[in-house]
């Protein structure tokens, strides 16, 4: 799993809720899948930032799979502002898809 | 804090609210065009200039899979385009004229009144389109996205304009004498322009961008789908400088020769695509929208057989015309969208209805919201329908025809009712 992040145990965290939240079309959730970039965070001021990408950028259901994400982190971390931000730059490819996903996908 | 980078907002995607209006009258069209083809199984044994048969035509032409696909097209547009729709206003616009102009230009085909009913209804079949086209081109243009896929969807748009118009003018040639020949001599210009033109281009720009995604597939082959777009509107073109210069037979062959090899190069893109996926398990709605590329090489090899024929005898087989197009509409199109409607439909629901509770409720997988066992079924029933009313055309048989109308009739019913289901859900408590 190739996510980058300033607070290990806190990522764990994060992680942990994340892979709750699945790509409705794949059926993956959005950790094995590789969506995950960078989670930060900033305890004094109470914020979490986390950097996601897509499989594509154009994909119909980004909104949503956003949405779920910044929901999951609420529940995970009450009473931080949670801020979740789309980059495409890299864009997503199949390598970042951990084992685990090979292994749901068939592969 | 965030690194450095661009952010992008997700991709805005288009209203359901404009989207599942043209779902909906598809489904309804395919069910009044089932209905028909049963009450009309006798003109099937007859010559395939009928009003009957003209109506049917028309009816799953523009009801059934314009309709579905303008939808579909409107919906899917941020992603071939890689922009949003330009105006939702004009996509409103689209559906309106169309939803009043197809039952108009159908009653009047029925009835056989080449007064105001097909010429009023083959109007507002032309604004629609002329109000899709400029959506398209404006969005386009907007996005500034010129991929290949961009130009087929546009060229195919411009096709489908081209088509409306021709067939407007056909329905006037038949009381005022625009053309130099009467209007049937024009059906199979009107008919292949909108079939390979519309139809076949636009399926294959759209194919070439959600097969490789729904798959999960690294394939990409820009030059091949180049390739493909040349050979498609060359062939096109051909076709229509020799019907236009009427043209001996056996110089027919050179534009399907072109088709075909464009039909076979993108079942080789897609062959690869599914080769090359990442996702081994291949879902039931994605198997029939695969099965429906090979089903693509059927018309235009039907095509050479018929051409065999006309070059042989100099005679229309008219039993073999009636099949093509039976197969065209009822086969390959439809196959199509039996796939694809279970791979977008229940993804825009799902969207309409849990996107703002996503994170809070334990959401159903979009497709938990239709019935897969009644998909399974109505497959059985559509493919024997497809088979049995087919042979029944070429056997000249009533039974064969009323049984296979009568599958293609359970099949219809049984769309109808998922569509519906999957129209009503709302979120489940609990």
């Amino acid at each position: 799993m190739n996510v980058t992040t300033n607070n290990q145990l806190m990522a764990t965290i994060a992680l942990a809720a994340l892979q709750n939240v699945e790509d409705p079309e794949i059926g993956l959730n959005v950790v094995d899948l590789g969506l995950i970039y960078q989670l930060d965070f900033e305890e004094t001021e109470k914020k979490v930032y986390c950097t996601m990408t897509l499989t594509t950028q154009f994909c119909p259901m980004g909104g949503s799979i956003r949405d779920n994400c910044l929901h999951s982190l609420q529940a995970a971390f009450p009473g931080y502002e949670i801020i979740v931000r789309l980059q495409f730059d890299p864009p997503w490819n199949a390598d970042r898809i951990s084992e685990e996903g090979r292994k749901f996908l068939g592969r | 804090m965030f690194p450095s980078g661009n952010y992008t907002d997700p991709a805005k995607t288009t209203s359901p609210k404009l989207v599942l209006p043209f779902y909906l009258y598809a489904a309804v069209s395919f069910l009044c065009a089932a209905v028909l083809l049963l009450f009309s199984v006798k003109d099937f044994t007859g010559h395939y200039f009928n009003p009957h048969m003209l109506a049917i035509t028309h009816i799953m032409a523009l009801g059934w899979c314009t309709m579905i696909i303008l939808g579909a097209s409107h919906q899917l547009v941020p992603v071939i385009i890689e922009g949003s729709l330009f105006s939702p206003f004009l996509a409103r616009s689209s559906f309106i004229f169309s939803a009043i102009g197809i039952p108009v230009l159908v009653y009047g085909f029925y009835q056989f009144n080449m007064g105001w009913p097909s010429r009023m209804g083959g109007m507002l079949i032309v604004l629609s389109v002329l109000s899709y086209v400029v959506n398209l081109g404006l969005s386009i243009s907007k996005s500034g996205n010129e991929s290949v896929q961009s130009s087929f969807v546009l060229t195919a748009s411009l096709w489908l304009l081209v088509t409306t118009i021709i067939g407007l003018l056909l329905v006037y040639n038949f009381s005022i004498p625009l053309l130099p020949h009467n209007s049937v001599a024009y059906l199979s210009f009107h008919a292949h322009i909108g079939i390979v033109g519309w139809f076949l281009l636009l399926v294959m720009g759209v194919g070439s961008k959600l097969i490789p995604m729904f798959l999960i597939s690294k394939y990409q082959h820009n030059s091949m789908l180049w390739w493909i777009f040349g050979l498609v509107n060359g062939g096109l073109l051909v076709f229509a400088v020799c019907f236009l210069y009427n043209s001996a037979a056996y110089l027919f062959f050179l534009p399907l020769v072109l088709i075909l090899a464009a039909v076979f190069l993108f079942m080789f893109f897609c062959y690869k695509a599914y080769r090359e996926r990442i996702r081994k398990k291949v879902d039931e709605p994605m198997k029939l929208s695969l099965l429906s590329v090979l089903i693509m090489a059927i018309p235009p090899v039907m095509m050479i057989v018929l051409l065999l024929v006309l070059t042989g005898t100099n005679k229309t087989p008219a039993k073999l015309v009636t099949a093509y197009g039976f197969l065209v509409f009822f086969g390959w199109l439809t196959a199509i969208i039996l796939g694809m409607t279970f791979k977008t439909l229940p993804f825009i629901i799902w969207n309409k209805v849990y996107h703002r509770l996503l994170g809070k409720i334990k959401a159903p997988n979009p497709r938990e919201l239709y019935n897969d066992k009644i998909v399974q079924v109505m497959l059985y029933c559509f493919f024997a329908g497809l088979g049995v009313f087919v042979t029944g055309i070429l056997v000249e048989s009533v039974l064969l025809l009323r049984a296979g109308g009568m599958l293609l009739l359970v099949t219809a019913i049984l769309y109808n009712w998922n569509v519906m289901y999957l129209l009503k859900h709302k979120v489940q408590p609990g």
